[in-house]
């Protein structure tokens, strides 16, 4: 229906409207401040890219050789360390540039997990309502009653060294530790939110007209909520992901920090956790270079997040 | 319903009033009384002797128990003095049986057990009872092993108590052919073989005499209400939070040790000789598990004694290893003894690829930079161990440097990796060294491995793990190498050694489940000899034995700093001792001075 009636409009030379996604990006690419933080990201996403080549490439790149002694103990930042060396005269700049590649890592696969099971459950929920909906809500409310940190130490704990079966998938038996415990725990425990947005937008959706033309055109159920409903929902995936992307980064630091996420490699939670102990020393820059890392990601995810909901959001379009 | 809520109201403001009435100077006190502050770093379990198996517990029981035996707090080497018993042992010429004279005039604490609430005279039939309590399988003792395969007729009534259905039913008149009492005052104890060390046990705190009263008046209570002859009392516990000890009125005469060490005089700790004992009313402990709190309350002169913080030793110590300027001003001393301990990378014998790998072995022990690990882990409170025998044992042997071949050298590590892979057939496997702890310090201690490692060419990876597990792993010979160390419970290198006899191998002690016929020979030898030269020349050919096959990686023995403020007296560090708070003594105007020099200072 809406191709026949695109050919229609084009024939008769109309002009062409854009699409919510195309004018959307049009906003968003005239914030400059949005379109720098979206270099940072990218930055970020690259560097991590990067690592994981020379990993699996086996290129003999400073950065992956974080654990190379580079100078003597606690070497304080100068011109040939930027960032100072740690206890065992490591480069803090390499530890910090890795630490990307682990929180990055455990903010996607957290997010990959939370919309996975957030985003089908707040759309089902919403659409069929009822039993289906009770049952939903009752569950995302008594996960959501326990405290969100609380809930993660818990899953992490539970699952640390807990082995899982990927025969199916060709990867055996795979043991749950370090960072998979980590994004696994995230990504189990944050879908709620999601949930609950995308189950009050498929409520609001559901019962407008391309839903009605639909269903009396004899779609199914789920052709109905995922070929119809959800690409006019998803912007609000994209802009609650972008926001939450954050709050992965910090829960990965957190669970670090607590000793329950990566224990051979660095990260900044383990860079902070490591570094809480050398402060009373007057060994400042591993936290400090640790610190800036996550700043400079979460300024940026926050503001571009922020335009992206600016831009995205058809009421919150002041431009 | 207004009455309730008047009422509720009406608590609820008394609540807040008491509250508000309390201030962070401790229990009110009578001004008169000598108070001692401690701190307490752990959750004390329990007060039950019989079944303490942790420090904590241990250091509290011990103000307020007492054994057959225990240390003189003065003299070095250690030595072991009369506690409830009259005299040293006498011992049979076949060395099997102890005959034990028990002071007479000894009272236990007043207490409700008690008929009339007053303490009665402790008499050998305490101590039977306490060891056939601990030989009760029902009482799930953690100190059995004391005992175990020791006295005739005790494993027995270990077996008769598993045929009981509870612990009210074990009997505990049931005769036990070892343990007898001759009278009231007068112990007999006959081994299965001769045991050496049987002394040194008997000053330990699970062998403290119980009263069966006590014990059938709280039942399982009895953990809470300890009913000791020690020099304390147990007055107030709030589990989990706060200990309070007082004088126990009855105390048998005890007085200050009137000999001590060379040194001793010139440094004051002769002071008090012959003095009554305890010189304190009583004792406040508080529990304050992390260490920043604890070091900031010994820096507020509101506990008397405290380690030193890894993270807090730069401020306490000058690079010339003495105190601070600024401790010296606070009128702190420093104290510094040697543990009878040694730490180590242990190697599970059983392992196929390590345990037929000598050269593996060795270059994994040349592949650890001792000192480096010392310095940067221990800020220098440690000595390079080249065997397991510490150096604060009588039968250290001062040669051992020389004997053993893992000494610290990387390119050594490098050439025996070669020849390990030439035994093993190939390139070697990565390894696993399983590690206890999961917090930064365990972390930091793994990546310091990794690196020296690394740099002998050794792919080693580490598993971090909690204490249980680990512990798990260990019973059941499933971690290829681990990280651990041994504390001596007795000045007796025998303690060491029983950690490498093939009998002990996991589940025992034997951690390494290292086994060489020619070392158990030595120790079924020396474990029923007494203690003579020609003993100590076995316990060094023994250690020699286990240095050159290498189950061990031996990293450092441990070297304790203890300070305390210039108002407590007569402390002087004791590797093996607890309860020795009844020797210290306060001085409340030095206590005094020290708060009012902060006050000056802010």
């Amino acid at each position: 229906m809406n191709r026949d009636y695109e050919k229609s409009a084009a024939n008769a030379n109309l002009p062409r409207g854009r699409s919510l996604w195309a004018d959307g990006l049009r906003r968003l690419r005239r914030r400059r401040l949005a379109m720098l933080c979206l270099a940072v990201i990218a930055a970020y996403v690259l560097l991590t890219g990067f690592i994981y080549l020379a990993e699996t490439f086996d290129w003999q790149v400073s950065v992956t050789n974080w654990d190379e002694k580079v100078g003597t103990e606690y070497e304080p930042p100068s011109a040939g360390n930027i960032l100072g060396t740690d206890f065992l005269g490591q480069s803090g700049l390499r530890k910090t540039l890795y630490g990307a590649k682990v929180s990055l890592t455990v903010a996607f696969w957290a997010s990959v997990i939370s919309l996975g099971i957030g985003v089908p459950l707040g759309a089902i929920a919403g659409y069929f309502r009822g039993v289906v909906d009770e049952i939903v809500v009752w569950i995302y409310t008594t996960l959501s009653s326990i405290p969100y940190i609380l809930l993660i130490l818990a899953f992490a704990l539970v699952l640390k060294g807990k082995t899982i079966d990927l025969g199916w998938a060709g990867l055996g038996i795979v043991e749950l530790s370090g960072i998979t415990t980590v994004y696994l725990a995230i990504g189990l425990t944050s879908w709620v939110g999601i949930c609950r947005l995308i189950r009050a937008e498929v409520m609001k959706h559901k019962n407008q007209q391309y839903v009605l033309a639909a269903r009396s055109y004899g779609c199914s159920n789920m052709r109905i909520i995922f070929r119809h409903l959800m690409p006019n929902v998803f912007h609000i995936v994209i802009i609650n992901l972008s926001l939450r992307f954050v709050s992965f980064i910090q829960a990965e630091v957190i669970l670090s920090f607590l000793g329950l996420g990566e224990k051979d490699r660095p990260s900044w939670g383990a860079m902070i956790d490591t570094a809480r102990l050398e402060l009373p020393k007057g060994h400042w820059w591993e936290m400090t270079a640790a610190t800036l890392a996550i700043f400079f990601i979460s300024l940026a995810l926050n503001v571009f997040g922020d335009a992206l909901r600016d831009s995205l959001d058809p009421k919150l379009r002041t431009q | 319903m207004g009455f309730a809520l008047k009422l509720l109201s009406t608590a609820f403001t008394i609540v807040l009033l008491l509250v508000a009435g309390c201030d962070n100077s401790g229990p009110v006190v009578d001004s008169n009384e000598v108070v001692s502050y401690g701190a307490l770093s752990a959750k004390v379990r329990g007060l039950d002797p019989g079944d303490i198996g942790d420090t904590t517990s241990s250091a509290v029981a011990s103000q307020i128990f007492e054994c057959l035996y225990q240390y003189n707090y003065l003299k070095r080497p250690y030595k072991l003095i009369t506690q409830l018993a009259q005299d040293m042992p006498q011992v049979s010429d076949d060395g099997l049986t102890y005959t034990i004279r028990i002071k007479k005039g000894v009272y236990f604490a007043d207490d409700h057990c008690f008929e009339g609430g007053n303490g009665r005279e402790l008499k050998a039939d305490d101590f039977i009872f306490a060891w056939k309590r601990i030989a009760n399988i029902k009482y799930l003792s953690k100190n059995w092993w004391i005992f175990d395969g020791r006295i005739v007729g005790l494993d027995e009534f270990r077996e008769y108590t598993k045929t009981c259905k509870s612990r009210a039913e074990v009997d505990y008149s049931r005769p036990v052919e070892g343990l007898t009492a001759r009278d009231d005052h007068t112990l007999v104890i006959k081994l299965k073989k001769p045991w050496s060390q049987i002394t040194y046990l008997l000053a330990h705190l699970p062998t403290a005499p119980i009263a069966k009263e006590a014990v059938d008046y709280y039942g399982k209570d009895i953990i809470n209400h300890p009913v000791g002859t020690g020099p304390f009392k147990l007055k107030l516990w709030h589990r989990g939070s706060y200990i309070e000890l007082v004088r126990n009125p009855d105390f048998r005469g005890e007085v200050y040790p009137c000999e001590g060490a060379a040194g001793d005089l010139e440094n004051g700790y002769l002071a008090d000789a012959g003095r009554r004992i305890p010189m304190i009313d009583r004792v406040v402990l508080v529990l304050v598990q992390e260490d920043p709190p604890r070091w900031f309350l010994f820096l507020q002169g509101k506990i008397e004694t405290s380690g030193i913080p890894k993270d807090n030793f730069n401020e306490a110590i000058d690079q010339k290893g003495v105190l601070t300027a600024d401790m010296r001003k606070r009128n702190i001393h420093l104290r510094i003894f040697r543990d009878p301990s040694t730490y180590w990378l242990g190697f599970n014998m059983e392992d196929d690829v390590l345990g037929r790998n000598k050269p593996l072995r060795e270059a994994i022990s040349c592949a650890v930079d001792r000192e480096k690990y010392i310095e940067l882990f221990t800020n220098n409170r440690g000595e390079v161990a080249y065997g397991f025998i510490p150096p604060l044992m009588k039968a250290y042997d001062p040669q051992i440097k020389q004997m053993t071949k893992g000494t610290y050298n990387p390119e050594k590590a490098r050439q025996l990796v070669k020849q390990a892979e030439a035994v093993y057939g190939g390139k070697l496997p990565r390894l696993t060294l399983s590690m206890a702890g999961t917090d930064v310090v365990a972390r930091q201690a793994g990546q310091f491995y990794r690196r020296c490692f690394k740099n002998a060419g050794l792919d080693i990876q580490i598993d971090y793990m909690d204490w249980p597990t680990f512990q798990n792993k260990i019973k059941t010979k499933s971690a290829q190498f681990f990280s651990l160390g041994w504390i001596a419970d007795y000045p007796d290198a025998e303690n060491f050694l029983q950690l490498f006899y093939s009998k002990n191998a996991s589940p025992g002690p034997n951690n390494f489940n290292y086994s060489n016929p020619e070392f158990d020979k030595i120790y079924e030898q020396i474990a029923v000899m007494p203690d003579s030269p020609e003993r100590t020349e076995l316990y060094r050919k023994a250690e020699r034995i286990v240095v050159e096959d290498c189950p061990a990686v031996f990293l450092l023995h441990g070297v304790a700093y203890v300070l305390h403020h210039d108002w407590v007296h007569n402390y002087k560090p004791h590797a093996f001792g607890y309860g020795l708070t009844k020797y210290r003594r306060i001085d409340t105007a030095k206590r005094a001075a020290y708060k009012e020099l902060l006050r000056a200072s802010r």
